[in-house]
């Protein structure tokens, strides 16, 4: 059985059409990149996984189940979200904001105990950041930030992650950190992990570092591709997709097959070109 | 291997009883407090003789001073204080916003209009606290109903529900002001809006303490969901939260125990701003520590407050200027000693 299966999903807003018949499925233990340019749908089909958006048109099951016949808590059980690095919150210490990940699991009126202290605790040994137990989350760089945020993630005890562009905003350091993280996190959890975003040489970098990875192009609404890293991301499928000349270069990092990346070279949206041009001359 | 947490939390730790008993310190004493001269020994014979019942060798006037003005104040005092902190507390998370006071969704104004016009028509003080719950009660509606659009209820949305329906209640307010009788029902009217507790009796304690007690342990209870609401709507519905249910739980109780608390004592400002961060200051930002924090801390704050306010001068200065006078330059205090902890 799928973990997820989409259904001919549509979605639109007042003046936009966000999502146009799009249909996936999703096993245990791979990643799904949803690669694609700004607006294209990313954002609307993950927040429709966790329950934001009522549903138009389509169906989606969670391992079998029709997620409109799951209430919002038995969902949270099954199906947790990583935002983007944020911080407007209140400067909570950064074990309370992981124990948050524990409210599936905490009665209406009760508060997390003992053992959800310890699943929080784990969660930050996990993420190898023990020590920041007692600091202050708004006082974290955006990297530290995220890496709290997985650990929340993980003391949620769900089969299924969902991520929002988990590394915008970070520096290299930080952006490589959190890969490493969530390759260790699917391969030593088996979880599945739905995963949003901008770099389409994120799926490279999971394939070569052993996580079975698909990818899904999206453009406007839609799903144009999906399939293997090799298979989509694809000189002609990225200006396509991005507007975006490329070379895919093949990179030996000691692993097998080596690691794919791609470089942009130059936009070919003509219009914009044009405009350039008019400027200069 | 199991890990241990390395928190520091001392004052968390002793916190609970500590909680209960700073209010109940403030109350005992301040039954020794007062313009009308009582001895010592005279208070403490007079609460013996209430308890145990028998007759003591204190003037009736006396006895009636400690345990009929005195003491009811003092336990309004801390119920009023506790109440408005808490839903301040509350709020302030529930919007994830620290500029947030227990009006912001327009509970004071909606009171301050029910009074006046509990004043201008029928000049029955039950009738009063009647109308000023009505109209609390009312304002939110209103600003919840203009906050809710699609199905969802967006916080933005709501506090400017809160802005609106509080400048109409003004303004209606400034109209009762200028129809009103000006030798007789405008100072009552303008006394009022600024805060008194000068009316607390037992009547006014068994009024007020359904709405209060009900809303402040509905936010006690929901202290920990608080935390979560205040991710914002998006990452509390991932953690499992029914969004909307919890929030009308929370703008319900916040409501129930702020218009319970200003419809016997008028508006007292500052109290659900500032206590909430003087809690934050000590005891972190976690609403399961904070919200009895902030219950614990505006009870004594208010009882003080309503201490100075009858000793200072000759006749009683309303509260709110003094919780400003008073509770401003602490606050700006603290800021400076904590540097802000954290935001």
């Amino acid at each position: 059985m799928h973990v997820i299966e989409i259904q001919h999903l549509s979605f639109a807003y007042p003046q936009l059409d966000a999502l146009q018949d799009v249909s996936l499925h999703m096993d245990q233990g791979e990643v799904l990149c949803l690669v694609g340019p700004n607006g294209c749908g990313k954002t609307t089909l993950l927040d429709h996984l966790i329950g934001a958006h009522s549903m138009q048109k389509g169906q989606i099951f969670f391992e079998g189940k029709d997620l409109r016949k799951m209430r919002t808590k038995e969902l949270s059980k099954k199906i947790g979200y990583v935002p983007q690095s944020r911080r407007n919150t209140f400067p909570y210490q950064v074990l309370d904001f992981v124990l948050m990940g524990r409210t599936p699991y905490t009665g209406v009126f009760a508060s997390p105990n003992e053992n959800d202290m310890q699943i929080a605790l784990d969660a930050l040994d996990q993420i190898g950041i023990i020590s920041f137990q007692d600091r202050i989350f708004t006082q974290l760089s955006g990297g530290e930030r995220q890496l709290v945020i997985l650990a929340r993630a993980l003391a949620q005890k769900t089969p299924l992650l969902l991520m929002d562009e988990p590394t915008a905003h970070l520096d290299f350091a930080h952006e490589m950190m959190i890969l490493e993280t969530i390759v260790k996190m699917i391969k030593t959890q088996n979880l599945s992990v739905m995963m949003a975003t901008h770099f389409p040489n994120h799926a490279f970098y999971l394939q070569s570092n052993g996580v079975p990875t698909r990818v899904a192009m999206m453009k406007q609404g839609r799903i144009l591709q999906i399939g293997q890293p090799d298979e989509v991301l694809t000189v002609p499928n990225i200006e396509q997709v991005f507007g975006v000349n490329s070379q895919i270069l093949s990179i030996q990092n000691g692993q097998a097959g080596g690691l794919k990346t791609i470089v942009p070279t130059k936009t070919t949206n003509k219009k914009e070109r044009m405009m350039i041009c008019d400027k200069i001359g | 291997m199991k890990l241990k947490s390395t928190r520091r939390r001392a004052i968390q730790k002793g916190a609970p009883l500590l909680f209960v008993l700073l209010p109940l310190l403030f109350i005992i004493l301040s039954i020794f407090i007062g313009r009308y001269p009582i001895s010592a020994q005279m208070v403490i014979d007079t609460v013996w003789s209430k308890i145990t019942g028998n007759p003591v060798a204190v003037p009736d006037i006396a006895q009636a001073v400690v345990w009929d003005i005195r003491l009811p104040r003092a336990i309004l005092g801390a119920m009023v204080g506790g109440a408005l902190a808490v839903s301040g507390a509350s709020l302030q998370g529930l919007f994830h916003n620290p500029l947030v006071d227990s009006g912001i969704l327009g509970v004071s104004s909606g009171a301050g209009f029910g009074a006046a016009l509990g004043i201008i028509l029928f000049d029955n003080v039950v009738m009063i606290y009647v109308l000023s719950f009505a109209f609390s009660l009312l304002a939110v509606m209103l600003s919840y109903m203009i906050g809710r659009i699609y199905s969802t209820v967006p916080n933005i949305m709501l506090v400017l529900g809160g802005v609106i329906v509080s400048s109409i209640f003004s303004a209606l307010i400034s109209f009762l002001k200028y129809v009103a009788d000006p030798y007789d029902q405008l100072p009552t009217i303008v006394f009022w809006l600024m805060g008194s507790l000068a009316n607390a009796d037992y009547r006014e304690i068994s009024i007020s303490l359904l709405p209060i007690a009900v809303g402040t342990l509905g936010l006690f209870a929901l202290r920990w969901r608080i935390n979560v609401l205040s991710l914002g709507d998006k990452e509390a519905r991932s953690l499992g939260l029914n969004i909307r249910l919890y929030k009308m739980a929370v703008v319900i109780f916040t409501t129930l125990a702020t218009a319970g608390a200003v419809s016997v004592s008028g508006i007292i400002g500052w109290i659900g701003l500032v206590i909430p961060h003087i809690g934050r200051m000590i005891v972190g930002n976690d609403n399961r520590y904070l919200i009895p924090a902030s219950m614990s801390i505006g009870a004594c704050f208010l009882i003080l407050i309503d201490n100075a306010g009858r000793m200072l001068t000759g006749s009683e200065l309303p509260l709110s200027i003094l919780t400003a006078l008073v509770g401003g330059p602490f606050y700006v205090y603290l800021l400076k000693r904590t540097k802000g902890g954290g935001w």
